[in-house]
């Protein structure tokens, strides 16, 4: 199929389900994302096994900051929000408006990266590293893991905009910004786990 | 060629109406005070820690179901195989937790 959009120029409703492709890749990402589902699921229940091995180093409820983890928490959840109408626009046909809404959301995922890699530096200085006990080994995995997650949505939305910046919205490249945006939610879905299993379980004890 | 590709797109049957974005704030309004409830029982907490896991559970539980079902649009229509896709990876999940928590905790 040619990535021409189609002979009237206007594009479907719901232009991420206009052809079998599209929905067939929206399919096959929800089949992904169970397979994702378990492989967090694993680092969940090493870590949830683990938390309490601290080997001598410092515990869950020495290390964590709450501020630092609530503000991370509050920006993922508005990129989520803004991918959200980001989909939104591409249902109005609004390309510009979609890429906007896109910007927003990367940057957003960049400055709860930024925190995350702060957050990491300040605990590696408390002698909390990869490798100092079974409890910061199955710590940094976990959450490293959903860092990296949010690294790879940056990188791929950024992908996305400058191809839909090239070659326009159109049925081909619809289904892939619907599938980003899948993506980027279940990172959020993931991250609501963790702050309150890791961090808000560890603060308590 | 362009006959073949435009026979590959289905038009709409009749003008679809574009959802607005009132439910999707309300989804993120119901996550925040989730999210600030969660933090709250941690802070303030003064009640048991078994009750604060509980609770803290429950809470993503529901924060988690309500952001798969409007802004993964779960709820609506022609998304039983992504259900089943994504239940059979919660219900392979559930097996591993209770077991990490039977096996670390009791």
């Amino acid at each position: 199929m040619s990535g021409h959009s189609h002979a009237d120029g206007v594009l479907p409703h719901e232009p991420e389900k206009a052809t079998l492709e599209g929905r067939n890749k929206v399919l096959g990402f929800w089949l992904f994302l169970g397979g994702e589902t378990v492989l967090f699921g694993t680092l969940f229940s090493v870590f949830i096994a683990l938390r309490d091995q601290v080997n001598g180093g410092p515990t869950a409820n020495e290390l964590f900051s709450l501020s630092v983890v609530a503000a991370a928490t509050l920006i993922l959840l508005t990129s989520s929000l803004t991918s959200v109408f980001a989909i939104q626009a591409m249902h109005r046909n609004q390309p510009k408006a979609m890429v906007n809404w896109l910007l927003v959301t990367i940057l957003l995922g960049l400055g709860f990266l930024g925190l995350e890699i702060y957050e990491f530096v300040e605990y590696a200085h408390h002698g909390h590293t990869f490798a100092a006990s079974a409890f910061s080994t199955s710590f940094y995995s976990l959450v490293g893991f959903h860092g990296g997650h949010v690294a790879f949505g940056i990188l791929w939305i950024s992908l996305l905009i400058w191809q839909v910046l090239k070659r326009g919205l159109t049925v081909v490249t619809a289904p892939k910004v619907y599938i980003a945006g899948l993506y980027w939610h279940f990172i959020d879905v993931v991250w609501v786990f963790i702050f309150s299993v890791v961090y808000l379980m560890g603060k308590v004890g | 060629m362009t006959a073949e590709h435009a026979a590959s797109v289905e038009q709409p049957k009749k003008r679809a109406r574009h959802e607005g974005p009132k439910k999707h704030i309300i989804a993120y309004i119901f996550s925040l005070v989730l999210t600030i409830l969660a933090f709250a029982v941690v802070v303030t907490g003064d009640v048991s820690v078994n009750f604060v896991y509980v609770m803290l559970v429950l809470m993503a539980a529901v924060q988690v179901f309500i952001q798969m079902a409007f802004w993964m649009h779960m709820k609506d229509r022609g998304h039983l195989y992504p259900i089943i896709g994504i239940l059979s990876g919660v219900i392979v999940v559930f097996t591993m937790i209770i077991m990490a928590v039977y096996w670390a905790w009791w």
